[in-house]
């Protein structure tokens, strides 16, 4: 056995004790562009506002990504959150209404168990 | 595939948002339909349409100058909200069968009431209770509890009498505006569950349209 196998498996949970997590990818549509600290204050504040220290504890949210698109008026990413707390995170971007006075809304598009599921969308 | 409906918007003159902007997000947001309730005000009559539906929201200052309103939009729009909030307004509005929907009757704030002889009247004359979602994304804190907190209270009521219910999103710009399945979020946040939330965004809002809770005489007159 090579010492990078080993190395691996004392490393890394293994996959029956890692926590199941859900990717969704979001947009946003906003007044103007919006950079990605101010989001994630954003987020943070409405998760917290809904379901305080406890509840945004429990649902371990991470923002793996977001870009903003060329027109400054739209946006997307993928955010990350624990498995069983999907609807609560999506009710918390849904009280998102403005980003340091500029207007916004947000709306989650897609829910997959992976970053590539949730970076590839369906063909239109 | 479900048909979802938003029956409260609000659009230019009265905000700055042109009624074109709010449908097109809206139907990139899924609705197969929405309704322009201006206060007081109808607009979107020549752009009425599968998608859009024309109506108005009364904002009355007194019962019987609420009743002169009613009388004077009734027949003329497809829809005939009542801008509630205040107890006697909200009263006149669910006796009256010419009503379709009670706009947020606890409030923008969280500060009107409602309580079960209302709901019973609002079952019998058919006028639908709205949950307003813009009051939960606008206020925060002890705003925000109270308001939820009311919610909650008359889905009691209005589970208790069968009264139907809508959950809308009182929209003023084209950001206002939530996806279905995030108005169904937010309803969790008060205690609705998935299927109810869905049908009152669904079903019961196209039956508002129809008229289905009204009797037949007060529908005869239109």
């Amino acid at each position: 056995m090579n010492m990078k196998y080993i190395l691996s498996l004392l490393l890394h949970l293994p996959p029956s004790l890692r926590e199941r997590r859900r990717y969704l990818r979001f947009e946003v549509i906003c007044e103007r562009e919006i950079d990605k600290r101010e989001l994630l204050k954003e987020i943070w504040d409405s998760l917290y506002a809904l379901y305080g220290d406890v509840g945004a504890s429990e649902s371990k949210v991470w923002l793996i990504e977001y870009h903003k698109s060329e027109d400054a008026n739209s946006g997307g990413g993928i955010l990350r959150c624990a498995h069983d707390k999907v609807d609560e995170v999506r009710a918390s971007l849904a009280c998102i209404h403005s980003v340091n006075d500029a207007q916004i809304g947000i709306r989650v598009i897609k829910i997959s168990g992976t970053i590539k599921g949730a970076t590839l969308l369906r063909r239109q | 595939m479900l048909k979802y409906f938003d029956l409260n918007v609000h659009a230019y003159p009265e905000t700055d948002t042109p009624v074109e902007e709010l449908l097109s997000v809206a139907k990139r947001y899924g609705y197969a339909g929405i309704a322009i309730t201006n206060h007081d005000n109808i607009v979107g009559e020549d752009l009425a349409s599968n998608y859009i539906f024309t109506g108005v929201e009364i904002k009355a200052n007194s019962v019987s100058d609420l009743k002169r309103k009613i009388n004077l939009h009734w027949g003329k729009v497809s829809l005939l909200a009542v801008h509630g909030g205040n107890d006697k307004i909200n009263r006149a509005a669910v006796e009256n069968p010419k009503v379709d929907i009670l706009a947020h009757p606890c409030g923008e704030k969280g500060e009107g009431e409602l309580n079960h002889v209302l709901v019973r009247y609002a079952a019998e004359n058919g006028v639908a209770i709205d949950f307003n979602m813009n009051s939960i994304i606008h206020s925060r804190r002890g705003e925000r509890a109270r308001t939820l907190g009311k919610m909650r209270e008359i889905l009691k009521l209005v589970r208790k009498y069968n009264t139907p219910m809508i959950l809308t999103s009182h929209a003023h710009t084209t950001y206002d505006l939530r996806a279905p399945r995030e108005m169904i979020a937010l309803a969790a946040l008060f205690g609705m569950p998935k299927e109810e939330a869905t049908s009152a965004l669904c079903d019961i809002p196209r039956g508002v349209l129809e008229k289905r809770w009204k009797k037949e005489r007060d529908v005869e007159i239109i």
